[in-house]
């Protein structure tokens, strides 16, 4: 079993942050009225980048050489901790949830300070956002998580995801949009960031990895990828109806296809808007705190706890 | 208790020593060997109470009003005592290097280290006597020893100016103090805290007003806010390792005093922990908040202690309903985070602190907006602050993210009964991840500003690590925040002597493996992380190093554009925090001066920013006003009686509450 789950979690690894951004890109393209590029081109790009030698400035110190390696084995780590494929993680323990939130928050920082250590201004302005943004969305993150903590025992990943009695028809499709809304401002889709403009004054996550070159883009890229997957699989694996218990390897697919929907709805979000103004987004952020909360006043209205 | 006896000789001794001897540098060595004998010998006495030895017990026969003191040195005054010591010794080490620069002048050193070893004596006091009226001695010995060592560069008059507020804001707190004591006295008749127990052990209105008191004193000891004003003017005023030692271990006391109170107390009654976690979010969001604006990056820790006390205190909060519902998690979880943190913050806030002195003494300037890429020439301390900050902002694997994770675990116990109960924990986690958020934030900014780039001023000097002496500070440190990161049976060992006993509130005798049990398997996962992350490092950067042997080409920043990256159009400190700042006007309010460029040949232009602190400015105003009234008042009474009309004013205050006290609630 163990054996079994350890194998899933790699291929799960080496292909979901591959396929995700892949899926994302069809979608825009389809609606662009283009044919786009093939699902596995992300993993294409990957390999072609870490053939090459990263160049470095010569303001950098060893922070920014550091920074790729931390923000990728955080990410990685952390995907240790989260239920990418149903079931929780595969290190399952009391609070993990914390855990997962403080180890991408340490990937975080040496991104920020990687950024700073260019003495680029542009990157100086994406690391003040980044950080600024987090400010705002991390709080949103503990509430939405907590809320889903209340009616769980331990406070693992995998007993955050059962929800449970008619908490499941309110609280639930609530802290799901939680959720889903945190995934766009975490991993820097639209309407928060745009991953594909070249505008270094309106980007936050692709201004940041401006600097980086070959094989430390490619972690970055991978770091970033991998991170939207495992949003997508928090979230795939909340509103998975499919006790994992139950039926391990039909709840397993029913996930891969609700992350893959997860894609194609991001792709279509993206295509749809227009980017916020900068100065919105903390408004967006606290309007997930406003969502988390009035699922935290119905949570504790919950009999079972009073 | 011998041993005890015998540090406090070798700090008298070694106190007079320092002064006495010729020679700035044998008066320094003089001063830190007998802080080496003290360190010692407390070690030797305190270390078996952490143990499972019992409490050391002692009585002094004195004369009157004082008569008998009792001693009594229990495991939460030997956890204080065990990092107070070597802190403090480290300080004195650190300021071998520090004050180097004055060891050439005629200027007497010795003086320093004197009163470094009565700060040292002063704890000595604080944690262990039994006796108000010795309690409140050696209160006001760390207090004065503290202004003394604030005012080190008294020749500056903001220097001067910072100490005096400090010496004001303290004595207000000494103030409630007695009067506090004085109500206690009043209901026993005695000024032991043994019999200050018996009375505080019932619920009754006079209790409430005591804890009031209490609380006000120990909260401006410990700098929480809205008490905090003094705090960042001292800590930007005085040597860096006075402010470390301030901000680390001095004022922790505030943080004893009240432990040692609940103690007394027994059974909190449930309003007193809410009213702490309230009150310690407060202090935790403020204090942090007033981080991310600050250009000074000693005011910038400084207001960081008081982000810090109100983390730990919120953990006493937890522990105080924990206490008043019988939720044994809960008083294990919360006591034992919030002491784990006093001590991890002790660590990383000295080393902090002992990091930007050594920019200080290679550049003369703290100012963030005026530094930039030091990481290149002062690569030491560099990586020190790193670690500090990655331990201050509570991030894995570090020892900061240890404490808090058991005060996430508490505020997520599952044992906690009531839907409101638990949804005002996940309030305060939800605070808590957000002071944790904002704390990463300025301590990015810090370093990042600081450190990485380049330099943004040309005119700062020539930069270089500090010598040997301040150095080892910095690693000793450094090296601490990987042992309680890591390795948490060492914090957890410390404190479970002062759990055990919180928990002996709640049901008579207790093991001791049983009170670590729990706060231990939560922490072992954490290490787990921890570990993982670093070897993940480790290994990727080993498969770097193996797919890509050439050294790496080296080119300038891209600049978007511009061939050449000017060091003046980096991100400043203000722009970094600007936005975030601009949300929160109330709290942060900048106050502009500006001349902006104008017409097609504008001449001279500048943009001038500065964030004030609500709290002190509104306390200036309200000083301002109250002193046009006084003034009005006094100029009618004669010249003389002048200041016994202040006392008058004073002690009538005093008066009044001592009625409404002692009346408990019957008025």
């Amino acid at each position: 079993m163990i054996v079994a789950s350890l194998l899933l979690h790699g291929l799960g690894l080496a292909l979901l942050p591959f396929l995700l951004p892949g899926v994302i890109n069809r979608v825009k393209a389809w609606w662009g009225g283009r044919r786009g590029a093939p699902f596995l081109q992300p993993l294409w790009d990957t390999s072609r980048l870490l053939g090459k030698q990263p160049v470095y400035s010569v303001t950098t110190t060893a922070v920014f050489r550091l920074a790729p390696l931390v923000v990728l084995a955080t990410t990685l780590v952390a995907s240790l901790l989260a239920p990418m494929l149903p079931g929780g993680g595969l290190l399952p323990f009391a609070n993990d949830f914390v855990a997962f939130a403080y180890v991408l928050g340490l990937g975080r920082m040496f991104l920020t300070l990687a950024a700073l250590d260019t003495g680029s201004p542009f990157e100086g302005m994406g690391a003040a956002r980044e950080a600024t943004f987090s400010v705002f969305a991390e709080p949103a993150l503990f509430l939405v998580l907590g809320t889903l903590a209340l009616g769980s025992g331990h406070g693992t990943f995998a007993e955050l995801m059962r929800p449970h009695g008619w908490q499941a028809l309110l609280v639930t499709p609530l802290c799901a949009l939680g959720l889903f809304l945190l995934l766009q401002i975490e991993c820097a889709r639209l309407p928060i960031d745009d991953p594909t403009t070249h505008l270094e004054l309106t980007m936050i996550h692709e201004v940041l990895i401006l600097d980086h070159s070959g094989a430390d883009l490619a972690m970055m890229q991978y770091a970033a990828s991998l991170k939207l997957t495992l949003y997508a699989g928090v979230l795939a694996a909340l509103v998975n109806p499919i006790r994992v218990d139950d039926q391990p390897l039909l709840s397993a697919l029913v996930s891969l296809v609700l992350m893959l929907t997860i894609a194609v709805i991001v792709g279509l979000f993206e295509s749809l808007l227009a980017r916020l103004r900068m100065r919105w987004i903390p408004q967006f952020a606290m309007a997930v705190a406003v969502v988390g909360f009035v699922a935290l006043l119905l949570a504790t209205t919950q009999p079972e706890l009073g | 208790m011998l041993l005890l006896h015998a540090a406090i000789l070798s700090l008298l001794i070694g106190a007079i020593a320092c002064i006495a001897l010729p020679g700035n540098r044998l008066r320094a060595a003089v001063g830190i060997l007998s802080q080496v004998v003290a360190t010692l010998l407390v070690l030797g006495a305190v270390v078996p109470v952490l143990g499972h030895q019992p409490a050391i017990i002692a009585q002094l026969n004195w004369s009157y009003p004082v008569d008998l003191i009792l001693l009594r040195l229990d495991g939460l005054g030997a956890l204080f005592l065990t990092f107070s010591m070597p802190l403090t010794l480290l300080g004195a080490v650190y300021a071998y290097g520090y004050l180097q620069p004055y060891f050439k002048s005629d200027r007497n050193i010795g003086v320093h280290y004197a009163i470094l070893n009565m700060v040292s004596l002063s704890y000595l006091i604080i944690y262990s006597v039994e006796n108000a009226m010795v309690f409140l001695l050696g209160w006001e010995i760390a207090a004065l020893a503290a202004w003394l060592l604030v005012i080190w560069d008294y020749r500056n008059q903001r220097v001067r100016f910072a100490g005096f507020n400090y010496l004001v804001s303290t004595h207000l707190g000494l103030l409630f103090l007695i009067t506090a004591f004085l109500v206690l006295f009043s209901e026993t008749h005695s000024f032991d805290f043994g019999q200050f127990g018996k009375f505080l052990q019932h619920s009754s209105m006079t209790r409430n007003v005591t804890f009031m008191l209490l609380v006000a004193s120990f909260g401006l000891k410990s700098a929480f806010f809205p008490m905090h004003t003094w705090l960042p003017r001292a800590h930007a005023a005085a040597p860096a390792h006075v402010s470390a030692l301030m901000s680390g271990v001095i004022h922790k006391a505030g943080l004893y005093g009240l432990l040692r109170f609940t103690l007394l107390m027994s059974t909190p009654d449930e309003w007193m922990g809410w009213f702490l976690i309230a009150f310690a979010l407060l202090s935790a969001v403020t204090g942090v908040m007033y981080t991310t604006v600050q250009r000074d990056l000693k005011r910038l820790l400084g207001y960081s202690s008081t982000e810090n006390v109100g983390i730990a205190c919120l953990g006493f909060g937890m522990g105080y309903l924990g206490l008043s519902w019988h939720n044994p998690v809960l008083v294990v979880l919360g006591f034992a985070g919030g002491l784990l943190h006093i001590l991890h913050h002790a660590v990383f806030k000295c080393l902090l602190f002992y990091a930007a002195g050594a920019v200080y003494s290679a550049t003369h300037s703290v100012d963030i907006e005026r530094l930039g890429g030091l990481a290149r020439r002062m690569p030491h301390t560099a990586i020190a602050f790193l670690l500090g900050g990655i331990a201050i902002a509570a991030l894995p694997p570090l020892n900061g993210f240890v404490s808090e994770f058991l005060l996430y675990s508490g505020l997520f116990e599952d044992s906690v009964v009531g839907g409101q109960n638990r949804g005002l924990f996940v309030l305060a986690a939800t605070v808590l991840a957000f002071v944790g958020a904002v704390s990463a934030f300025s301590i990015t900014r810090a370093f990042g500003l600081t450190f990485l780039g380049t330099p943004r001023d040309p005119h700062i000097h020539e930069a270089h690590d500090p010598g040997l002496a301040m150095r080892s500070a910095l690693y000793v440190l450094s090296a601490l925040l990987f042992v309680f990161g890591l390795i948490p049976q060492v914090g957890l060992t410390m404190v479970a002597a002062p759990v055990g006993q919180f928990i002996t509130l709640l049901h008579g005798g207790t093991d001791m493996a049983r009170v670590l049990a729990v706060p231990l398997s939560l922490l072992m996962p954490i290490v787990a992380v921890g570990a993982a992350v670093l070897l993940l490092v480790g290994l990727l950067a080993a498969w770097r190093k193996w797919a890509m042997p050439a050294p790496a080409p080296a080119h300038r920043t891209w600049g978007c554009g511009y061939t050449e990256p000017l060091p003046r159009a980096q991100y400043t400190g203000a722009s970094f925090s600007g936005h975030l700042a601009s949300y929160y006007t109330t709290l942060l309010p900048t106050k502009l001066d500006s001349h902006m460029p104008q017409g097609p040949f504008p001449d001279e232009a500048h943009l001038r920013t500065h964030t004030v602190d609500v709290v002190e400015d509104r306390m200036f105003e309200v000083l301002d006003s109250g002193e046009e009234t006084l003034g009005i008042l006094s100029d009618n009474t004669p010249q003389t009686p002048r200041i016994a009309f202040a006392f008058g004013l004073v002690v009538l205050v005093g008066t009044i509450a001592l009625v409404l006290a002692s009346s408990g609630g019957r008025l």
